[in-house]
């Protein structure tokens, strides 16, 4: 029974790295990291290694996230009103992939976010 | 053959994987719920492991998450409240499913674990788990908004 | 050097080092098997000094030297943050506006703080007992402060934190982690031996000699370097803006 619970949690933790690396736009991609992080310490956990889980957690559940949020609202409203509202030329705003961003093809998203990266 | 590490494979693989494909995909109103919800899981997850392996002292990574977990969904609903304000998600089946399903697996747990500090310990994370997934789902449609700032 | 004679000799030391490590692999303990000659030997070193909890024992006792460098590193990555994001010239602070917070939310933050305070302080207590320790309750003890800004306003977390204090914490958590270690060298043993107080009774808090100390001087510096870090990212994100720009 062990062996399939490693098995599953690691494929699991495969899964959601590769997602956190696909993923381009920084303030989903820490949505994606906090789904790592939780994917880690149940890996840990089956490892029987709890006390490297509570790191995992400690960390991964709220320091990295909102590290990386405010990093990323400071770095946004650095670079101006403009581009916060999307209106601008910029090339990697924040509302690329917004619902109400504005007229943009379907398929277009993921061409975009890998010019981006 | 353990029916407690058994219960945990089903629900790591079906319910984290489909989480896996729910945060990286979709709309950020689904992804921050999935996020949400993940807590729950993976706390349950934890708690269930903690029973199969013998380990009562596994269930303090449980109490950690328990806390952390809906602080962490708390600091998403406060930082990307200018992205959630046009359409906040509103998940209100999916909430109450994660209660009632902690509150299930947490009672079978305490049932099994007999009274003591054991079972006591378990019924707090339980309770910890589903008012902070309550409240960080309540915060995430629309709890918290953006701040005003002096210029 | 020509490139064909480097790319041999490269080739030449990667075969070499593929060859030595396949060695080596073959001579490692089976994955997950129940004996290990390293495991067995920590787990026996620790309950001879009455340590529970065993990588507490490897952390705190047997390797306290390499979590002296750990804790130097976090320490060193701070300070270095501090310097970083001061408020330089051309900028300046604005207040943020308070928040209206969702009761419920602004609630349940209030309770969950000093809740959140005690576990983190009950993970950095049985460090030595059960899983945790300094680091992980350190870092649940920043975290339930911040929990002011998250669910109840700015301005909270800033009356309960006042940086300079967390400061002298951060640097007194690392100061008393070389004073216990100079304690041993002055006791007549080695630098961070664990020889100088008594082990006490097995599975309770004051036991494992020296563990216990060291953990909560770890458990004061993550704490207060995570709340200065925090605070300097909390900083240049809510209060300091571009002063041209206005």
């Amino acid at each position: 029974m062990n062996d399939a619970l490693v098995v599953i949690c690691l494929l699991l933790v495969a899964a959601s790295a590769t997602a956190a690396v696909a993923v381009r736009d920084p303030e989903r991609q820490a949505l994606v990291l906090a789904v790592l992080g939780l994917s880690l310490a149940v890996l840990f956990t089956v490892f029987q290694a709890p006390d490297v889980a509570l790191s995992q957690l400690a960390v991964g559940s709220v320091l990295t996230p909102l590290l990386v949020l405010l990093s990323v609202r400071k770095v946004r409203r650095g670079a101006g009103p403009k581009t916060r509202r999307g209106t601008g030329p910029d090339r990697g705003g924040r509302d690329r992939t917004r619902p109400d961003a504005g007229p943009q093809p379907p398929g277009g998203r993921g061409g975009r976010d890998g010019a981006t990266g | 053959m353990n029916g407690w590490l058994v219960a945990a494979a089903v629900l790591l693989a079906g319910g984290l994987g489909a989480a896996v494909w729910g945060v990286a995909t979709g709309p950020l109103g689904r992804r921050v719920v999935t996020q949400n919800m993940t807590t729950s899981l993976v706390c349950v997850a934890v708690l269930l492991l903690a029973q199969g392996y013998r380990r009562p002292a596994y269930v303090d990574i449980g109490l950690e998450l328990s806390l952390l977990g809906p602080i962490g969904t708390l600091v998403y609903a406060r930082l990307l409240a200018d992205d959630l304000r046009p359409d906040p998600p509103r998940a209100p089946r999916l909430t109450a499913v994660a209660a009632a399903g902690t509150a299930a697996v947490v009672i079978a747990l305490a049932v099994a674990s007999g009274p003591g500090r054991a079972a006591v310990k378990l019924l707090l994370v339980g309770a910890l788990l589903i008012t902070g997934n309550v409240v960080a789902s309540r915060a995430l449609a629309g709890g918290i908004p953006e701040e005003a700032r002096h210029e | 050097m020509s490139r064909r004679l480097r790319m041999l000799l490269l080739a030449l030391g990667g075969a070499g080092f593929a060859a030595l490590f396949a060695a080596a692999c073959l001579e490692l303990p089976h994955f997950g098997a129940a004996r290990h000659p390293y495991g067995e030997r920590a787990v026996h070193a620790a309950l001879a000094r009455h340590t529970a909890n065993v990588v507490s024992a490897v952390n705190f006792d047997q390797r306290a030297f390499d979590t002296l460098g750990e804790e130097s590193i976090l320490f060193a990555a701070v300070l270095g943050t501090v310097v970083l994001l001061r408020q330089t010239r051309g900028e300046r602070q604005v207040r943020p506006e308070p928040v209206a917070v969702a009761r419920p939310v602004r609630r349940y933050s209030l309770v969950m703080v000093p809740v959140a305070l005690l576990t983190g302080l009950y993970v950095v207590a049985h460090g030595q007992l059960s899983p945790g320790g300094g680091f992980q309750g350190g870092v649940v003890v920043a975290t339930a402060l911040h929990l002011l800004y998250i669910g109840v306003d700015y301005q909270a977390l800033e009356r309960i934190r006042p940086v300079g204090g967390y400061e002298v914490g951060d640097a007194a958590g690392e100061a008393a982690y070389l004073v216990l270690g100079a304690a041993g060298l002055l006791g007549g043993s080695a630098f961070l031996a664990n020889t100088l107080l008594p082990y006490g009774t097995f599975n309770t808090i004051p036991s494992g000699g020296t563990v216990p100390l060291l953990n909560a001087a770890i458990g004061m510096e993550v704490a207060c370097a995570v709340v200065v870090l925090l605070a300097r990212f909390l900083d240049q994100a809510v209060e300091i803006v571009d002063g041209s720009g206005e």
